[in-house]
């Protein structure tokens, strides 16, 4: 193997393992990049629409007790504009299933909203419901508190995925950056070798040529230089012993 | 000593391990796990490292005795660091520490482990694990050595470096013989079991793992509650079976399957070793029944197996022995000092040594009684010189010694005492379990990180039969 050759592949392979460790960081990293995006497109849309349709739903909770106390008109307007904010945000997580059992969880939102919303769209003001606080409770708050506690199931849901997303994030940081510490370690260590080689390949027959042709010429011994290595310093030596022989001739 | 020639071979040992870490990168990457990519870079930096030499050094024919010390030595280090880099990469879990702590672990055979819930690791990095523990169990070098380009000579030396003189009595083969004896005992032995286990029930995937460390005589397994996992008969029948085999001299072994003279049924020792086991195994069973621990063939199944897995080195366990009675902790310290036959893939003292130091008492006697007469010590029919005899004490001595110093370091560290006992003992002779804090079904996490070290360099001393270490650190002497 030519000396030109030996020092390149020794240079390629470390720049091939650098190369690969910046590889895996950049993956790693882009994967942080996806991951982050993926909790706020996922998780975080689902949690800010289930928290506006608490809202919406504890609205059209008191809207439901103004009519109860007869103001139809305030208590109308608070429950279609309620109404409205509510559908609009079920629409976005209904749009956005992305856990497992998150359909589910949809769907029992979406029937007992209904059922909930049976209570409050007929009329209340002028019939017997009017000033009714038994009908409320009995009946309403019922269906208020199961509509609730199903959005809040949801919220967890996509809460205790984000928690674990984010425990995930920490280990793809961790192995983002590993591959970068573990490069320039073994990249220092290479270096010696590759040190320790070069002094191998190029000074040692340099040196054992010069203390053979210096014991040819000052102390009249034989020519041998004993390169163990097939590169150029062979080729020199063997070059050298053929000029010996002839200027001997 | 010339150092590129030790760097060249450990070179090889490397690339040696590159080929394993790539298999467990195919594993992880067909089952799209997130060890994967780990064990790619992990197999790359070993390729890497291992390549690197091979471009500069030439081969050389010749290896001396101070080189092959240094490459086998220096080989394992090497392998031991490898081998914590996909640890290291995958988890923040596994601080250095740690990492190297589970590799040496592995590849020294042990089965100690830091890690507290195994099944949530990916499964790429547990076929790592058991390989550890395959590649380790016949010694990193003579695996090599077997791929090795080089002479005779040299390979003659690396074993002569590998294993120790008394393994090599019952062999009696040349060196390249030796090899493919030992290739075709551990990969034929590794095959039934891995085909017995996937029958018993086991999934395919944990058979070959827990043949991986049965035969190795190492004790890792894929599941928290280790062989307990499976409450199975045949599993725990036929893991015990091949303990066993795996703590015999594999000679004896490759003699009996091929019906030759110098087989296991001719053999002294092995039937003392068989002995001592199934005293151990009655003793313990008694002693259970008897301290109203299980009915009286749960006794002996317990006992069975924790005295044959601890006896073998290999560490499995199928019950937590931690609320086990004192006296049956003390038979299953004794075991875990005397540790399995020479010439097989466990660590630590090694049978042979107990048995040439218990003939050696009864020589003393005699020669007390006699004092004129010309005593000799036999084992298996080979005469045992007094050189060897001495060796021998000496290793005893300082095998001991050592587990003492281990003990008090580890105290130091306010590890408590029993603790820091059975686990110097348990490291040193690479059986993994110890009692305490360290017990079947525990782990070693709990233990300060100077004490994990400390814990490391056992088990390096007991795989490379300490005076391996011990002399490169007098290397003045050599000159």
């Amino acid at each position: 193997m030519k000396i030109k050759f030996k020092i390149l592949t020794g240079f390629l392979l470390i720049i091939i393992m650098l190369l690969i460790a910046g590889a895996m960081s950049i993956y790693e990293f882009s994967r942080i990049g996806k991951s982050v995006r993926a909790l706020i497109d996922d998780n975080y849309k689902t949690i800010e629409a289930s928290k506006t349709m608490i809202v919406a739903l504890e609205r059209e909770d008191s809207g439901i007790l103004l009519l109860i106390s007869g103001k139809w008109k305030a208590g109308r307007r608070i429950l279609q504009s309620a109404d409205s904010l509510f559908l609009s945000a079920f629409d976005t997580a209904k749009n956005n299933l992305t856990e497992e059992d998150e359909d589910i969880h949809i769907e029992k939102i979406e029937t007992s909203y209904l059922k909930f919303k049976d209570k409050w769209e007929p009329p209340i003001v002028g019939t017997n419901k009017e000033n009714s606080i038994n009908w409320y409770f009995t009946e309403v708050h019922m269906n208020f508190i199961e509509v609730k506690s199903e959005i809040e199931a949801l919220m967890t849901l996509n809460q205790d995925s984000m928690h674990l997303e984010a425990s995930e994030l920490k280990e793809q940081a961790h192995r983002a950056i590993m591959p970068g510490i573990v490069a320039i370690a073994s990249a220092l260590i290479l270096l010696v070798l590759f040190n320790f080689f070069i002094g191998n390949i190029l000074v040692k027959p340099i040196k054992k040529l010069i203390n053979s042709v210096k014991g040819y010429h000052l102390l009249s011994q034989e020519f041998n230089a004993d390169i163990s290595n097939h590169d150029e310093f062979k080729i020199l030596e063997n070059e050298i012993q053929e000029l010996i022989q002839r200027l001997k001739k | 000593m010339r150092t590129e020639i030790v760097i060249r071979h450990i070179g090889m040992v490397l690339m040696f391990n590159a080929i394993f870490l790539f298999i467990s990168f195919l594993i992880s990457l067909f089952l799209s796990e997130t060890s994967a990519v780990p064990l790619l870079y992990s197999s790359l930096i070993a390729l890497v490292f291992g390549l690197f030499p091979l471009i500069y050094v030439q081969p050389s024919n010749y290896i001396s005795i101070l080189e092959g010390t240094s490459i086998v030595v220096f080989g394992w280090i090497a392998t031991c660091l490898v081998g914590s880099l996909p640890y290291v990469l995958w988890s923040s879990e596994f601080s250095f520490i740690n990492a190297w702590f589970e590799s040496v672990s592995g590849f020294t055979t042990t089965g100690s482990t830091i890690i507290t819930d195994i099944e949530i690791i990916p499964k790429g990095l547990l076929f790592w694990r058991s390989s550890t523990h395959w590649i380790g169990g016949i010694g990193v070098i003579l695996f090599t050595i077997l791929i090795l380009p080089g002479s005779n000579t040299s390979k003659l030396v690396l074993l002569n470096t590998e294993m120790s003189a008394l393994a090599k009595n019952n062999f009696k083969f040349r060196a390249k013989e030796i090899l493919r004896i030992l290739l075709y005992v551990y990969l034929g032995l590794t095959i039934l079991e891995t085909i017995l286990l996937n029958i018993a029930g086991m999934s395919f995937f944990d058979a070959i793992n827990h043949s991986f460390a049965t035969i190795a005589t190492g004790g890792f397994s894929t599941k928290n509650l280790s062989i307990a996992y499976y409450n199975s008969i045949s599993i725990e029948v036929i893991i015990m079976v091949f303990m066993v085999f795996s703590g015999v001299h594999f000679g004896l072994i490759f003699n009996t399957v091929l019906g030759k003279k110098n087989n296991i049924f001719k053999s002294y020792i092995f039937k003392v070793f068989i002995t001592f086991l199934m005293a151990g195994i009655l003793v313990v069973s008694l002693k259970l029944y008897f301290s109203d621990m299980y009915p009286w063939w749960q006794s002996v199944r317990y006992a069975a197996f924790q005295v044959l897995s601890l006896g073998t080195t290999t560490g499995f366990a199928t019950t937590d022995t931690a609320n086990w009675p004192g006296f049956t902790q003390i038979i299953l310290i004794y075991f875990t000092i005397q540790c399995a036959m020479m010439g097989s893939t466990s660590g630590g003292l090694k049978f042979d040594r107990v048995f040439i130091f218990f003939k050696a008492i009864v020589k003393q006697i005699k020669s007390i009684q006699h004092p004129h007469a010309v005593i000799s010590l036999k084992v298996d029919g080979n005469s045992i010189n007094e050189k060897t005899e001495i060796h021998t004490m000496v290793f005893i001595i300082l095998y001991l010694g050592i587990i003492f110093i281990t003990t008090a370091l580890l105290t130091f560290f306010d590890v408590d005492s029993f603790t820091a006992f059975s686990s110097s003992a348990a490291t040193i002779g690479n059986v993994g379990p110890g009692f305490g804090d360290v017990s079947s079904l525990g782990n070693y996490s709990n233990l300060p990180d100077p004490g994990k070290f400390i814990l490391t360099i056992n088990m390096l001393l007991g795989r490379l039969e300490i005076f391996g270490i011990i002399s490169l650190l007098f290397i003045k002497s050599w000159k």
